[in-house]
Parts: structure tokens; sequence; C-alpha cells
């Protein structure tokens, strides 16, 4: 459920999140991987016991939701609970492969335009409403309407139109093969009858999002307390069976130590561990108080050059400053070894990682190389120069993630070594979003990270056409590879897709119009007593119907 | 007394517009706008431009304020921009009140405990007694909200389990008036403490300064009983700058919330107003300024009332 929406978000900006979380993200771990076999194997045992069920389960957040509708929400709280209470035509599990929830299968027509969704028959909305073909095509119509005002039109233009065939079929015709419609697929089903006579351009603004959301979720909404929590309870008729707990709140809890505090005391059973917390975490951990579930995050964190400023223009400069940062040691001092160095604008997770990319490891002789073959000299005070002018720039990142504001400075040491003058400027976040977007572009270079979509299509990130106002704002442009990414989403077969954009990555990866640093770790806390957790890359409270609490 | 009320009443209004106005050009005047949330490239650029349209963002600065301040004046702050369809009045009301509670009680925390503290510092100046006042105060001032808080819920929540680690109230029970107090405990004590400290040194300093007048001494040749002529001569005059100390402190109690409200998991005001400057949450962000500044006005209001309570010489 997690995965819907965020899997179509291709990537969305960790930052975004994170710094409202105050704290940061940059968990990362890398040797973990060893680690986590032996604990996936311990939460195996432990979870051989029988499900009990009953109790209440209390999960904390720093963040707090906006409202419960995936068409107008943005945010991850907000779709972390609606991931609680409605359910979509499918559902990526925890290897992000699609699975069939409200549908139980779908047939793909031979030239990838037709969609044909069977729905699992006797499923009912919270209200004792069955759920059928015609809620399918209402909820999915509305990013159609001329009056939406929601932020997910693009998720749903590939759509031409969507037909009710029978009571429990439904089929979708695209304008053009669109290979990652499934993750369009995830949106949460709404339920027309309660919603049929609200106008479109209403509908964002209406109390059903944030007063009385009705879903077929397993947890059904009880009560929203204003700055404390939200507090959901176990829908009986689930269809997939009822969840083992009564009910799920979902307490807000806006400081990380208090968030940690909250954990040892067993306030809150369960809750995402920010990369700053991770040492405190540890201790509870050896203490017997919480598990500590860790697992590659789907994101990577990087430092974006800039090609509007001469300096990165050129390849060989861009792919020296890449050998010239020593990746591994920021791993070691920034998140204490929690990551694994990237190469390539994916991750590990995906389906589409493509390994091969060509790496640039730490290398300060080459760099030098490459920097002197770029004309760039070093003059008097040690700092090169080329035609007069120095090689000195200003990194930017957004105040309040530790760990970017610790890599800056490590860059600025490691640069220094090579004569490059790096000033980091640290910014309040819209402030810095400002200057970085378009049609601004005000910086030279960005320390930031992407949170990665279920689907890997890489345009919104890659694309010269994303230049003018979208999110390429280092400017990359490759004309073969803008060829190969409007190929991709045509595609529908995976392993000839996955080609594609393997050849994408690793055309991106050689031009290194960002110098990728790491994939970092998620962690989640969980109290000993919570079983049954399956750790989801993109997804906190995936398959919650199946956890239980020990009691 | 009543005309002097209803005067400076009169005289905070346009005050208050000028608060508005200021307050309005510099957060709007601070780079970035509600859409940096919207950094997600399934979000077309169109999308962000028709937000912006949609809430008026793209119109002149003036015609923004002007249509602000008609609504605010029929009572209406309008929605949050960044939850939508959440009215802002509802935000207010819901939190405010939570606000008010904790500074309410840790004000009066606060007068409770520095000002007879301050007393006993006066009258037994430069001995053991006084050292220990001045030495904890000075250690109360130079200890940081935040961190007495956490180390409060390390030790009393968490390792003792005296006291709650933070909310309000319970998760799962019913209301109960006990476990409201239990859970405001920690917050008004931490929120007290800085300003229980400055309170304490200005009523010792006062009030040393009151008891060296002449008519202390004409009281005590009358043969007053010292109690008297302390509390009765001496306080009264020794509480007047205190007053004024209070009254301009009662902003910084609204900043010192905010701290307090974060570690203690305190649904107030001053969290909602945080988070809704970091997201240019304007109309959020205008409410809790209108709010505050009127607070800030009354407070003073008041303090310039007990003026005249404390200090029969002065006459309004």
């Amino acid at each position: 459920m997690k995965g819907k929406k965020k899997i179509h978000w291709l990537f969305v900006l960790t930052l975004v999140l994170t710094m409202f979380l105050a704290a940061c993200n940059a968990n990362p771990s890398s040797e973990q991987s060893s680690n986590e076999g032996s604990k996936g194997t311990e939460e195996k045992e432990e979870k051989s016991g029988e499900p009990q069920q009953g109790g209440d389960l209390v999960v904390g957040s720093i963040g707090a939701p906006t409202l419960f509708n995936d068409l107008y929400s943005t945010d991850t709280s907000s779709s972390n609970i609606s991931d609680m209470l409605y359910d979509g035509l499918v559902i990526f599990n925890e290897k992000l492969e699609p699975e069939g929830a409200i549908a139980k299968k779908w047939e793909i027509s031979e030239d990838g335009t037709v969609w044909t969704f069977f729905l699992n028959e006797g499923i009912t909305f919270h209200d004792g409403e069955p759920l059928t073909a015609d809620d399918v095509v209402f909820t999915y119509g509305i990013p159609l309407h001329k009056d939406y005002t929601g932020p997910r039109a693009s998720d749903f233009e590939k759509i031409e139109k969507i037909e009710a065939v029978d009571e429990h079929t439904v089929k979708f015709t695209l304008k053009e093969p669109y290979a990652p419609f499934l993750s369009t697929a995830s949106y949460g089903v709404l339920p027309e009858h309660i919603l049929k006579d609200v106008p479109v351009g209403e509908l964002g603004e209406h109390e059903f999002n944030t007063k009385s959301p009705v879903g077929s979720g397993p947890f059904k909404f009880e009560e929203w307390k204003e700055g404390q929590y939200v507090k959901v309870a176990a829908n009986e008729d689930y269809y997939k069976g009822r969840p083992y707990l009564d009910s799920v709140t979902y307490k807000i809890v806006p400081d990380a130590n208090a968030l940690m505090a909250q954990l040892a005391a067993g306030d809150v059973h369960e809750a995402a561990v920010q990369s700053p917390d991770l040492a405190t975490a540890k201790k509870l951990e050896d203490e017997g108080k919480i598990n500590i579930s860790t697992n590659l995050s789907l994101a990577y964190t990087y430092i974006g050059w800039n090609q509007k400023n001469e300096l990165f223009q050129d390849v060989k400069v861009r792919q020296a400053l890449t050998m010239a940062i020593d990746r591994e040691s920021i791993i070691q001092a920034v998140l204490g070894g929690d990551g694994e160095i990237a190469h390539a604008p994916s991750s590990p997770l995906s389906w589409a990682y493509n390994k091969d990319v060509p790496k640039f490891n730490f290398n300060v002789e080459e760099a030098k190389t490459l920097l002197e073959e770029a004309g760039w000299t070093p003059g008097g005070d040690g700092i090169l120069q080329k035609d007069g002018k120095k090689f000195s720039f200003e990194l930017k990142t957004n105040q309040g993630n530790k760990a970017r504001e610790q890599i800056a400075q490590i860059v600025q040491q490691q640069l220094k070594e090579i004569g490059i003058e790096v000033k980091p400027k640290i910014m309040e976040w819209s402030a810095f979003i400002d200057d970085v977007n378009a049609p601004n572009w005000n910086y030279d270079a960005v320390i930031l990270g992407w949170s990665l979509g279920v689907d890997p299509d890489p345009t919104a990130l890659w694309h010269s056409k994303e230049r003018a106002e979208g999110l390429n704002f280092v400017h990359f442009s490759d004309p073969e590879l803008d060829k190969l990414m409007e190929q991709n989403t045509k595609v529908l077969e995976q392993e000839e897709r996955k080609q594609i954009i393997g050849e994408i990555q690793a055309g991106i990866a050689e031009q290194q119009p960002y110098t990728f640093l790491y994939y970092p770790n998620d962690h989640y806390a969980l109290d000993v007593k919570l079983q049954g957790h399956v750790h989801h890359p993109s997804s906190e409270y995936y398959q919650i119907e199946k956890w239980w609490l020990e009691q | 007394m009543l005309s002097y009320i209803i005067r400076r009443s009169l005289m905070a209004i346009p005050l208050l517009f000028g608060i508005t106005i200021i307050s309005f050009g510099i957060i709007h005047l601070a780079p970035g706008d509600p859409t940096a949330l919207l950094m997600d490239p399934n979000i077309k650029p169109e999308d962000k431009v028709a937000f912006m349209e949609k809430y008026g963002l793209n119109d002149p600065m003036h015609i923004q304020y002007l249509k602000w301040v008609g609504n605010m004046l029929q009572g209406d702050f309008g929605q949050s921009l960044i939850r939508t369809g959440t009215d802002v009045s509802y935000l207010i009301v819901e939190r405010l009140p939570n606000t008010l509670f904790l500074m309410l009680v840790s004000t009066l925390l606060a007068v409770l405990i520095s000002i007879p503290f301050g007393i006993i510092s006066a009258r037994k100046p430069y001995t053991l007694t006084d050292y220990s006042v001045t030495f904890t105060s000075f250690i109360g001032l130079a200890t940081p909200n935040f961190w007495l808080g956490l180390v409060l819920i390390m030790f009393l929540s968490v390792q003792l389990g005296w006291f709650p680690t933070g909310g309000i109230a319970t998760l799962n029970e019913p209301f109960s008036l006990w476990d409201r107090i239990h859970h405001l405990v920690l917050p008004a004590f931490v929120l007290a403490t800085a300003d229980m400290a400055g309170l304490t040194r200005y009523t010792r300093t006062s009030m040393l300064d009151v008891l060296k007048q002449d008519y202390i001494r004409t009281a005590r040749a009358k043969g007053f009983k010292e109690r008297r002529v302390v509390y009765k001569h001496g306080l009264r005059n020794g509480l007047i700058p205190v007053i004024t100390i209070f009254g301009l402190m009662l902003p910084s109690f609204f900043a010192g919330t905010v701290i307090v409200e974060k570690i203690f998991n305190w649904p107030g005001i001053g969290l909602l107003f945080v988070d809704a400057a970091f997201q240019r949450d304007y109309p959020v962000i205008m409410a809790v300024t209108v709010i505050a500044a009127v607070l800030t006005v009354i407070g003073n209001l008041i303090a310039d009332i007990l003026y005249a309570v404390f200090d029969p010489r002065i006459e309004y």
C-alpha cells in the first residue's frame, strides 16, 4: 500500500520531508548487509510464534499528516496513513514487485495500450457499501477532469478512457503503451457513493479528506486529534482478513530526541530512526527494548554540478571532482559506515539497477591529471586557475540535515587537497529550493538526495526537456539518452526495458552530472513485542494487517 | 481607570495593523513559497503555477494584503496552504488553549517560586542563603530549555517512570484531570525555569533597593513587625519594577513555548507557527502573528493596570 503512491512519484525529494524532520536522512549502511542477514533470521525465529489477536499499536512519527486522499496529498505522513485506510488496484511488495490488491489479476493487450483489471469480489468500503468497478472508474477519472486541482494529474495523463466492463472488471485505454502504468494503478480507490455529488473542483478541500475518509483498507479512520495523533481501528471485514491489531495510533512526536525517549519508555512501539539517532537506537537494542530493522533505502544522496556554470561544463572536470572526493571516508565519517558508495542514478533495490556503469573511484592523482588536461593549473596561492579565473565555488545544502552539512565540510577539505576552493553554504529549505529550481538556478553545486519511485523511469530528472521548468536543474543534456528515455516507458517487456534504462544509467554515470555519493539505509525501531513486521523499501506500514503485539 | 483602558485599547488598533503590515511584508519577502514542498518529479511545473494562481500568491503584495485584512476583519483567517481543506481558525482553536494553559501554569509557577526566593535573598543579602539562591538562579538561567527538558524526560520519565514522556494526555484513555496535570508538570516546570531565574534576580535587586529606603526605616522605627514591614511596605513598592519586566516577558514566554512544545510533544500554537514558517504557510503564520500580537498588547495593558493596583501614587 505504501508502495502505491510513492511508487508513482518517481522520485521524491527526501529532503523535503527530512527538512521538516529537522534531523535528517543520511542513514546508510553498508557493510550492514551481513548484519542484516543475521537480523533477518532472528526476526524469523521470533515470528514463528502464533500471531495473537488484539492490542493497540502506537507508531511514532516526526512529521504530521495533511490530509488523507492520495490524489491531493504530497507528504509521506499522509500517504503512510492513507496506506492503512485505502487499497489500490495493485500493490508493490517488499521486493517492489506488483501484486494484486483490489484487483486479483490484470491483463495487458498486445500493443500495451489496453489494461484490464479483474477485481476481487465481495470487497466493501468501511461503511459497508460494496466496492465495484464504478468506484474505480470514478476515482481514476478525478485527475482527468478539467476542474481537478490536485498535483497528480501527470500520473494519469496517459489514460485515454476508463470503462467498467462489468461490476468487477475495469478497462483502461491508454494513449500510448506505458510501462509504468501499474504504479498509477496503486492509487487508493475512493467511494463513489459518498463523493459523486461533490464538484471535482472542490474535492481537494472537502472534509472527506480530513474528517471522514472512507476506504477499503485494513484500518478505518477513527479520529484525528490536531497535533497529537491519528487513530485508526481494525476493519473487521477486510477482504484479506481482519488485522491482528485492534487499532493503530499514529502519534506525532516532532522532536527526534523525544521520539527516542518515547521508544525507550515503551510509549511508542514503532518509528523510523534517522541516522543521527542511530547510536541511541542501538543502545536501546542492546538493552533489549527494541529491535532495529535495517535495509537499503530506495534513495541516493548526491552532489549536483550546475552546468550553467562554466566551471562544470567540462565532463573531465566533473569526473575529476568525483575522483577527488573520497566517498568511503564520507560514509565512515557521516554515517558511521552505514551506507554504500553510489555510482548510478538508481538504487541496488531497483530491478532496473545497472551495476556495471562506469565508475570513478577515489584517485587524487588521476583527478589532478584530468584537471590539467582540462586546462586547470595551480596558481601562486595553490588554487587551480584557468585563464586567470580561480577554481572556487559555493556548495549549497539545506539546513537541518546534519549529514549533508557534514558532507559539505568534508568535501571542502578534500577538494582543497587538489587546489579547489569550496565555500559551503547551509540554507533554510524553502529559500534553498527557490535558489536551486527553475528559473533561478542560483547555485554552483548542491548536496541533495532523491527518494526513488518504484518505477525506474529516469525522464523527470534527466531528460533535456526538463531543464526549462522541471527538475533537471543541473542542465544535463544528451540527445542520445533523451531518445532512450522517450523509448523506455513504451517498452513493456521488462528485460528489454532494463537494457534501455541500464544504458541510460551508464550514459549518465559516464558524464557525472552528479557525483553520486551513497545509497543510504533505512532503519525502523520496533518494540520487542511487535511481530510480523516486513521491511519494505518505501512503505513504512507495509502489510500492517499482519503485524501483531505479543501480550 | 475605565477611560484609560478604553483609550489604551483604541491606541492598540493602529499598532496591531502596523504589526500585520510589517509581518505580512517580511514573510512574503522571504525567499521561497509553499511549492517548495512539491519537489517531486511527478508534479509538473504547470501544477505549481496553478497552485500559486489558485491561492492568489502571484497577485501584487498590497492586493494580497488587502484581501487578507478584509477576510480577517470578518473573522476569516482562510485555509492552510499546506493542509488544504483545513481552516486556519480550526488549527488555532484546537491549539491555542493548550499553549495558553501551559503558559498560564508556568507563569504562575514562576511567580510563586521566584518572588518568595527573591525576597528571601533580599532580606539576607550576602549570606549563604542569598548565595545559594543566586547560584541556583544562574544555573536556571544558563540551562537551555531543550537540554533540561530532555534530561528530565530521560530521568524522571524513562528511567523512573514518574511522569509521562510527553503529550497532553494518555493515549486511548478517557479524560481525567489528574492525567492532564500529570502531563503538565514537566513542561510547565521547564518553561518556568529560565524566567524563574530572571524574576528571582529582579525581585532581589528591587527589594534590596526598597528595603534601604527611609520609609522602611520609619516603619521599623514605629515598631512594626518585620513581616509587616517587608511584605506590606516593602513588597508593594519592590514589585513595581518586577511588573514592568513581567509585562515584557509575555512575548518571550510565547517564544519559549516553541521549544518546550516540541520536546514535550505538546500540541500548541508555537509548534504550529514554526512549521508554518518553514513551509511558508502564509495564512497560518499571519493568524498566529495576529494572536500573539493581541496577547502581547493585552499583557502590557494588564501590567499597566497592575501598576495602579500596587502603587496608589499612580493614577490613570
